[in-house]
């Protein structure tokens, strides 16, 4: 091995270990940075992924003569579809917004409303990026939930914070747990996801529940609020099975929130403050 | 050589944005190509050690602060699993281990090199799986697990030849050549002795 060779591997080993010293403030800061810079580009991939995921007119055209009137049809014919399909998409986006701003004004909680703008996340975790950042008051360890129904459902939580972006740390992550409990019933425990980022809509176990118990499939679970991380009250699915194990009971959870189809969330920013009245 | 290592390093920062086009495939259990470190593996096979390692430490380091993530509000200040700047000390390991492929790469066998791009992109993403279980206390290695890790790799692999390719090019264009210590003779790329 050459002289500079060495040299160069002292220096690469010295700057390793200084990486590696890098304070949690140190790390934070310099993916702050990197998400500002990541920013634009991840919102534009997320666009033209949108773009070339859409069908197109001009998948049906042929190259043969003959059938040129019937393509010119069947191409009107698409064209009325995709139409029709944007329409509906529209009224359903339509009538979400409508929802989630009855929901927003009604919630006890502060809320701020984040569109999804990736869900390309780490090899090993789920994750997804949202538009809104340290801006907009987001912290780590926010909880993020949508509107499911008359409740509130929960999505994950904040994991890294940009100026104008944050990653989600969804609840299909091993490492996104909640204190949980199910209703009409006294067991708590702990719910998470799966490790590895396999699928989007994972199982979820819920853990260190009373071996003894007798849970019934279709009981609903909610977070407990224990720990301060999560609010109480917040859906968080149903149990599809129970198994007793020697020390304790475990059960599968059907996730509330479909992870596949977020569009637009809520980071909750804490209680919302009333204001008060004069006397 | 003067023109080469600058578009090496510009061609690492354009992967970056390439990666972020790269589609999760589902039924590989969202497996998606690694497209940095492919070509991170594939410009180490072409530079000298000394500025492999300096591109070892500017993919790495991007890399993490792109996609490393903290979990820094779970309660403990060191809660992330996969520490900061785990990506520069696999990068410069699996760096050194293609190095060592170049005399094959240098008369024009790109074979190996192709498939030391798949074997490191395993490598990396089972050590990093190995240090995620060690951290959570137990070991799960589903058949699920490594068909992901599988298809990442055969997808950054599916990538090399053409990175190759490109770095042929590049190296013809700006008339760098590979030097190995030892060897008195220069020799061009793709030119078999």
């Amino acid at each position: 091995m050459s002289r500079i060779n060495i040299i160069a591997l002292i220096a690469f080993v010295g700057v390793l270990v200084w990486v590696f010293l890098f304070g949690q403030g140190t790390v934070q800061r310099v993916q702050q940075g990197a998400m500002s810079v990541f920013g634009p580009i991840i919102g534009s991939a997320d666009k033209v992924e949108e773009i070339v995921g859409e069908p197109s007119a001009l998948d049906l055209m042929s190259k043969g003569e003959i059938r040129a009137q019937m393509e010119v049809l069947e191409r009107e014919n698409q064209k009325m579809k995709l139409e029709i399909l944007k329409l509906d998409e529209i009224a359903s986006e339509n009538n979400a917004l409508r929802r989630a701003l009855n929901y927003v004004q009604n919630s006890p909680l502060e809320l701020v409303p984040a569109r999804v703008v990736s869900r390309k996340g780490a090899t090993w975790y789920n994750t997804l990026i949202i538009d809104k950042g340290e801006d907009a008051n987001i912290r780590l360890d926010s909880p993020v939930i949508i509107p499911v129904g008359e409740d509130a459902g929960l999505v994950g939580k904040v994991s890294q914070v940009g100026r104008n972006t944050a990653v989600i740390l969804l609840l299909a992550d091993e490492m996104c747990m909640v204190s949980s409990r199910i209703l009409g019933t006294t067991e708590q425990g702990i719910l998470s996801g799966q490790r590895g980022a396999l699928r989007s809509m994972p199982s979820l176990n819920l853990k260190y529940l009373s071996k003894d118990a007798v849970i019934a499939s279709g009981k609903t679970v909610i977070s407990s609020g224990a720990g301060g991380v999560f609010p109480p009250n917040l859906l968080l699915g149903t149990i599809t099975d129970f198994k007793q194990g020697p020390i304790n009971g475990e059960a599968s959870v059907k996730p509330a929130v479909n992870f596949d189809v977020l569009e637009n969330v809520f980071v909750v920013l804490g209680e919302r403050q009333e204001p008060e009245e004069d006397a | 050589m003067i023109y080469y290592i600058p578009i090496t390093i510009l061609l690492l920062a354009l992967s970056f944005v390439f990666q972020e086009f790269m589609p999760a495939i589902e039924w590989a259990y969202y497996a998606r190509p690694l497209l940095i470190h492919a070509t991170f593996f594939c410009l180490a096979v072409t530079v000298p050690y000394p500025i492999m390692l300096v591109l070892a430490f500017l993919g790495g380091y991007a890399y993490d602060a792109r996609y490393h993530v903290a979990l820094q509000g779970t309660g403990s200040a060191d809660s992330a699993e996969l520490a900061f700047g785990l990506t520069i000390l696999l990068f410069g390991l699996m760096g050194s281990f293609v190095q060592g492929v170049r005399p094959l790469f240098r008369r024009g066998r790109w074979e190996l090199p192709v498939i030391m791009v798949g074997i490191c992109t395993m490598v990396t993403l089972t050590f990093e799986y190995s240090i995620i279980s060690f951290r959570r206390g137990g070991l799960d290695l589903s058949p699920e697990i490594w068909f992901k890790m599988l298809m990442s790799s055969l997808f950054s692999m599916i990538a090399a030849p053409l990175l190759l390719i490109l770095l042929t090019y590049i190296a013809k264009a700006t008339g760098y050549r590979i030097k190995l210590q030892g060897i008195n003779r220069n020799y061009n790329y793709g030119n078999s002795l």
